[in-house]
C-alpha cells in the first residue's frame, strides 16, 4: 500500500533471507556472523514497518531488538569461544554495510518524522543498533583478547 | 503490499523453522533458533501484535540460546570430571 512497507519487505526478503541461508549452511564461524547480521537487518525492517503502519509505538519492538540482539550475539561469542578462537570470524565488510543500511534508515525516518520525542527514540534505537552490532562483531573477531575465556 | 510483507515473514518463519528441525548439532541449532525468534517477532509485528512480538524477542533472541548453550556445556563437561586421575 505504501513505499515504507515495500522497503521493509525488500529488506526482510533480501537481507534476512540471505542471513537465513548463511546461518543454515557453512562452518560455525559463518553461522555466528549471519546470526549477528540477522538482528542488525531485522531492526531497520521493524523501523520501516512502524513508519509504514503509521504506528509510532511499534518502534518499541525495534528498540528492544536493538538492545537484545547484540546481547544474544555476545552469549554466542562467550560460550562458543573455544570453537572460535582458532579461526575467529571476521566480516567487517558485511558488518559495516549493514550498519550503513541502519544509519540510512534511521536518518530517513528522522527526517520524515516530526521533531520531538519520536526523533529521540529513533536516534537512541539507531545508536544502540549500530554500537551494539559493532561491539558484538568485535567480540566475535576476538577483539577483546584481555577478557578471561571460561 | 500489506499481504506481501505477511507472505515474506511467513516464508521466513517456515524456512528458519525447517532449518532448525533439520540441524543436528545443538550449538548450530541454537544459532538457528535465535534467528527463528527474531523472524517470529517480525511476523507478530506484521500481524499487528507487537506486544506478543516484544515477549517473543525477549525470550527468543537471547534467553533460549543461552539456556541451550549452557545445557550443552554442562552435558559435555560432566564425563570429563568423572575420569579417574592419571
Amino acid at each position: 500500500m505504501n513505499g515504507w512497507i515495500l522497503a521493509a519487505a525488500l529488506v526482510l526478503a533480501g537481507g534476512v533471507g540471505a542471513t537465513l541461508w548463511g546461518v543454515a549452511s557453512g562452518p560455525l564461524r559463518r553461522r555466528v556472523i549471519a546470526q549477528n547480521l540477522t538482528t542488525a537487518l531485522a531492526c531497520p525492517a521493524l523501523l520501516l514497518l512502524a513508519q509504514g503502519y503509521d504506528r509510532p509505538s511499534y518502534v518499541d519492538v525495534a528498540l528492544v531488538l536493538a538492545l537484545l540482539g547484540p546481547v544474544g550475539t555476545l552469549v554466542f561469542a562467550r560460550l562458543l569461544a573455544d570453537e572460535l578462537t582458532g579461526d575467529p570470524p571476521r566480516a567487517w565488510g558485511a558488518t559495516w554495510a549493514v550498519a550503513g543500511l541502519g544509519t540510512v534508515v534511521v536518518a530517513i525516518l528522522c527526517a520524515v518524522a516530526a521533531p520531538g520525542r519520536a526523533t529521540a527514540k529513533l536516534l537512541v534505537t539507531g545508536v544502540l543498533l549500530i554500537g551494539g552490532n559493532v561491539v558484538a562483531s568485535r567480540a566475535l573477531a576476538g577483539g577483546f583478547g584481555g577478557v578471561r575465556r571460561g | 503490499m500489506t499481504d506481501a510483507v505477511i507472505v515474506v515473514a511467513l516464508l521466513l518463519v517456515a524456512a528458519s523453522a525447517t532449518v532448525a528441525v533439520a540441524t543436528r548439532d545443538p550449538e548450530r541449532q541454537a544459532l538457528v533458533l535465535s534467528v527463528l525468534g527474531v523472524v517470529l517477532a517480525v511476523l507478530f509485528t506484521v500481524l499487528q501484535a507487537p506486544d506478543v512480538g516484544l515477549s517473543q524477542l525477549a525470550v527468543g533472541s537471547a534467553v533460549t540460546p543461552l539456556l541451550l548453550l549452557l545445557t550443552v556445556r554442562k552435558v559435555r563437561r560432566r564425563p570429563r570430571r568423572k575420569e579417574p586421575p592419571p
